[in-house]
């Protein structure tokens, strides 16, 4: 089994190489297309500038002049703060909610009005009660994370199989061994999706509510560029945005494949190893 | 070896009228079940799908609250899950973040602290179903048949002396389910259980059991009970002999006298 792995292993990463190489080559060819149709003036450099003054660009924005890492850092605080709380309150309930089967039947129709609302409709009333600042941005991100993971938490652990809960009620397993052991396990891979999802929204909330009202932020500083036709900087921030987004996603992936382990044959197989290490550590060589 | 036969052996379960309906009132699925299980005693629960087997399992297992009657198991009432009954379903419940070792010690850690006793005696029991090789491989990692066999060393790690499966095979294919079934036998033998096992295909409740119990559907009753007088233990080419084939005929006729 282990051959087959380290082999299995090593076939993709030359591949993978290729496939680097080829992604390089289409993001070159892209920019320059782009540059030779400003130079061309099929595009009009006021609104699309030339990638060289963008990249010029990001050597003001972040090093000459530095004025994008106040805003950046708050729009990140805003994103993260609101990441945490708003999807530990959805997990949070969901659990609440998933362990009282009344609750449950109660609670659906509310879920579903909450649901079918556009989220930033109710921006600008979190913006009346808790004003221009970050709170109020940190509210509504928290509002745009709740939802993914409660719905995906409940729905996890209201999947489980009627079967798995017959057997832990003739195990004699109580509430808490049953959702630690049973019911929070199961939903994982929703709960982690949910998770997902949350952080997708998460930077587009914030920025949604930066353009509604705000003093600082990126959503602030794109507004500001644009009104006075500085598209060059409003363009670093824009792509600032995206290999944030880009990171975020990167990031949420591979915690996918930490937590929710079984679903990975490669970590499968690790994992099964160091068990086994373990159980010897423990048992002795008798394993 | 002398496993069940002898009709003289203590009674483990007793059943007397015992009735399930649904739906308040509208659907009976089990009706007046009446009979024993004798401690050591391997019981086949035969019968068509929709007849009651699984309500009648889960009333034993104390899953399911009976409607009315008398049920009881080792002289007490039962009024849910008891420590000595334990139950196996047709799907393997392997819980997927745990290795076959760790299923099968979930028993143990639900009904307290994990000892290095119950460490060994869990690798033991994957020893006695075949897959001690497979002690630290993911469900995902094998096959159904050897996920039934974590699921049985699971089984019998509750130390529960009364089991009760309910078509644990059934979802596989049937050189692996004859095989489970050969297998099934030794290990029962082996650990001294009374056994309730359900399944809907005539010839494997004769070949595994000491006695036959045939329900028949709407509404679900046990219309009849065929002794099987055969030694153990016993070979799989039994199934082709007359006597056998007599004994299936007989399972047959309870059914058409019940139309
Ligand atoms: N929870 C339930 N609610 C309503 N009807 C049920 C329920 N469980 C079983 N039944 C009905 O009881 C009858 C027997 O079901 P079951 O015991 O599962 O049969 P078997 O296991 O023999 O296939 C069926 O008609 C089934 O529809
Ligand atoms: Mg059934």
């Amino acid at each position: 089994m282990t051959e087959t792995a380290d082999l299995g292993g090593r076939a993709p990463r030359s591949r993978n190489r290729a496939i680097a190489a080829k992604h390089l080559a289409i993001f070159l060819a892209l920019i320059v297309s782009w540059e030779i149709a400003c130079r061309f003036g099929w595009l009009d450099p006021l609104f699309f500038p030339y990638p060289s003054a963008i990249l010029v660009g990001f050597w003001r924005l972040y090093v000459s002049q530095g004025n994008i890492w106040p805003h950046l850092g708050l729009t990140m605080a805003e994103v993260l703060a609101g990441f945490a709380a708003g999807s530990a309150l959805g997990i949070g309930l969901a659990i609440c909610v998933g362990m009282v089967d009344r609750l449950r039947r109660y609670l659906k129709p509310y879920v579903i009005v909450l649901e079918a609302t556009p989220r930033i409709a109710i921006g600008p009333v979190i913006i009346a009660a808790f004003g221009f600042g970050w709170t109020s941005k940190t509210a509504i991100v928290m509002l745009v994370c709740f939802f993914a993971p409660f719905v995906n938490t409940l729905n996890g652990m209201v999947g489980v199989e009627a079967e798995k809960l017959s057997m832990f009620r003739s195990m004699g397993a109580n509430k808490v061994q049953t959702f630690t052991k049973l019911l929070l396990p199961s939903a994982l891979p929703e709960i982690s999706a949910g998770l997902r999802l949350a952080m997708a929204s998460a930077l587009g909330g914030a920025l949604v509510a930066e353009f509604i009202a705000s003093n600082a932020g990126l959503g602030v500083l794109i507004t500001q560029y644009t009104g006075t036709l500085n598209m060059t900087s409003a363009f670093v921030c824009v792509l600032t945005l995206s290999a944030l987004g880009y990171f975020i996603f990167r990031g949420m992936e591979a915690l996918d494949r930490i937590v929710v382990f079984w679903s990975d044959r490669d970590r499968i197989d690790a994992a099964g190893r160091r068990r086994k290490a373990a159980w010897r550590a423990r048992m002795g060589d008798r394993a | 070896m002398s496993h069940g036969r002898e009709s003289s052996g203590t009674a483990v379960i007793t059943a007397n009228a015992v009735r399930k309906t649904f739906g308040g009132g509208s659907v009976v699925a089990v009706e007046d079940a009446d009979f024993t299980v004798r401690k050591g005693e391997f019981i086949s629960l035969v019968g068509p799908s929709g007849c009651g087997k699984s309500t009648l399992l889960r009333m034993v297992a104390g899953l399911l609250e009976r409607s009315s009657g008398v049920l009881q198991v080792h002289d007490r009432d039962v009024h849910g899950p008891s420590r000595s009954v334990a139950m196996m379903f047709q799907k393997p419940t392997l819980l997927d973040w745990r290795t076959s070792i760790e299923n099968v010690l979930l028993p143990t850690e639900i009904a307290g602290r994990v000892g290095d006793d119950d460490r060994r005696k869990a690798m033991e029991l994957l020893d006695l179903t075949g897959l001690r090789d497979f002690a630290f491989s993911f469900p995902s990692q094998l096959s159904g048949g050897m996920q039934q066999r974590v699921a049985l060393a699971r089984l019998l790690q509750t130390g529960a002396d009364i089991l009760l499966l309910d078509e644990p095979f059934g979802a596989l294919d049937e050189f692996t389910r004859e095989h489970l079934n050969v297998e099934l036998m030794r290990i029962v033998a082996e650990v001294d259980a009374t056994t309730l096992f359900v399944t809907h295909n005539i010839g494997e409740a004769i070949y595994l059991a000491d006695r036959v119990f045939v329900m028949t559907p709407r509404p679900g009753r046990i219309a009849g009970i065929v002794e099987v007088p055969f030694e153990r233990p016993r070979a799989p080419s039994l199934q082709q002999g007359a006597e056998f084939n007599s004994l299936v005929s007989d399972v047959r006729k309870i059914f058409e006298g019940a139309k």
